[in-house]
């Protein structure tokens, strides 16, 4: 996740308009859904590879393990599509010690057509996440007049994230190196252990947090300024 | 500027004993103090207090020898000439981009826009954060962020900048970048008093060290003169 996020913010195209690429992974989202071909599933999915790769500049290696994990996800998902297994005796089917297997080409067709549609929808998806800070998702949302409070919580949660991902790091570690981990009952332990202390330390950190705030002079609102973006159709400044 | 502290007693919420017994101290614009003392003598305290997060329950503290406000607009009056740095960034930086971050003071204050906009790329090049602007702030190093949540004080042009052991956590080499700050902003004729465990420190950097012993002002001087040693 970590790494995703890094790329969101690094890649070439970071500082575009968010809502060109929003609207770009929707709309091959949309047409990947709609059309229902495997042939336009499958340009989608060179589309977006192509965009993802060499326009924003994604390692391939990257995106391809990211796609691959997916995709495999998704060809688990499918395979009860393509063949139909059942306990009942079946003249077209193989036996597989007490079931029965069967498939046909029909099946392995549509099998094949929801793989590719959902792996082009996928593609689509792994654009926006891999090009897209997920500030200027939540900036987007803002000038797309979302309330304001949703707004600084959905900021705040992105920022906590991190911080209690650090917390937990450190917390595991510790655990660790008191042999926290060493067999199943402890194990239990000190996963318990961790849970109450990241809950008490998102406590005491929101409470410095506020603190901090005040010290800015801070009233209640998280008044920020809006990101600055570059247009494709404009000279970049 | 002066900031004044007279006879001031700090309590925190639900505790009999003060963590401020009675500071008496008068800091001016421009100077580089150093706060010393154990861990507990109150130096985190009295940097709360001087920016108003805490309030006196005896004694004063005056700005310009007029006694502070605590109202709305006598904190803010307050806070727009003392800022403070907090000891670990992480608890400062609320916001996931830096740019927005050093922009939350600066519009607190009422500036516009643009005028925001401005303040931001003055300070991120003062700290030296010009490239840095558009990361999220959990991407940055350690130093990196104390040097954003730096900005994020300095955006406000404060008279007085506290800052809270921000040098503790730094490596060798980004010690002195930041150290190098503080002297600009002194140079500006801002006041830095800057809380540290470190005495060397102190003693090199600062033209006036201010000992801290049990919630009041043990003992005060220029380091090295014969005065602090009776
Ligand atoms: N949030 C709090 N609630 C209650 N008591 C507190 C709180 N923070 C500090 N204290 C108490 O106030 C006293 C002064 O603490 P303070 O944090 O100001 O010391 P310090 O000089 O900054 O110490 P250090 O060098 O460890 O940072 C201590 O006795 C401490 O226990
Ligand atoms: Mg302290």
């Amino acid at each position: 996740m970590r790494q995703i996020d890094a790329y969101a913010y690094s890649n070439r195209i970071s500082k575009l308009h968010p809502a060109y690429k929003v609207g770009a992974s929707l709309l091959a989202l949309v047409l990947c859904l709609t059309l229902n071909r495997p042939l336009a599933s499958l340009l989608i999915l060179a589309l977006m590879l192509g965009l993802t790769i060499f326009w924003a500049g994604v390692s391939w290696r990257f995106v391809l393990t990211l796609l691959l994990t997916e995709g495999s996800f998704l060809l688990a998902g499918v395979l009860g599509v393509a063949i139909s297994v059942s306990t009942m005796p079946d003249a077209g089917g193989a036996a597989l010690g007490p079931f029965w297997v069967r498939s046909d080409a029909a099946s392995v067709w549509l099998a094949l057509n929801l793989f590719l549609r959902a792996l082009g929808s996928v593609s689509a998806m792994n654009f926006l996440a891999l090009t897209t800070p997920i500030l200027d998702l939540i900036e987007l949302l803002r000038r797309l007049r979302v309330p304001e409070v949703l707004v600084e919580v959905m900021g705040l949660t992105y920022r906590f994230i991190f911080i209690l991902f650090d917390s937990l790091e450190r917390m595991t570690l510790a655990q660790e190196v008191r042999l926290g981990f060493g067999n199943w009952r402890s194990s239990l332990r000190s996963a318990a252990l961790i849970g109450t202390n990241l809950f008490i330390d998102a406590f005491r950190r929101s409470r410095i947090l506020e603190t901090a705030l005040q010290s800015r002079a801070w009233d209640g609102a998280l008044r920020v300024l809006p990101r600055k973006y570059n247009h494709p159709f404009q000279k970049c400044n | 500027m002066q900031l004044t502290f007279i006879d001031v007693h700090v309590r925190y919420p639900g505790l009999d004993i003060s963590a401020l017994n009675g500071v008496n101290l008068e800091i001016n614009t421009g100077e580089r103090v150093a706060l010393v003392g154990r861990n507990g003598s109150g130096k985190s305290t009295l940097m709360l207090t001087a920016n108003g997060i805490l309030r006196p329950h005896q004694g004063a503290l005056l700005l310009d020898g007029r006694p502070v406000r605590y109202d709305r607009s006598g904190l803010r009056e307050l806070r727009r000439n003392v800022g403070v740095v907090f000891q670990n960034p992480d608890d400062q930086l609320f916001s996931a981009s830096v740019y927005q971050d050093i922009s939350l003071g600066p519009l607190n204050l009422g500036l516009t826009q643009a005028e925001a906009h401005r303040r931001v790329q003055e300070v991120a090049e003062f700290c030296g954060l010009q490239e840095l602007l558009d990361r999220p702030t959990h991407a940055l190093s350690g130093g990196e962020k104390t040097r954003a949540a730096l900005a994020g004080v300095l955006a406000m042009s404060p008279r007085f900048l506290f800052a809270d052991e921000v040098t503790n956590s730094l490596d060798p080499w980004m010690r002195p970048q930041v150290l190098e700050i503080l002297d600009r902003l002194a140079d500006s004729g801002c006041a830095v008093i800057l809380a540290t465990h470190d005495w060397a420190l102190a003693s090199a950097w600062a033209q006036r060290v201010i000992w801290l012993e049990g919630g009041s002002v043990f003992r005060q001087g220029k380091p090295g003169a014969s005065s602090w040693l009776t």
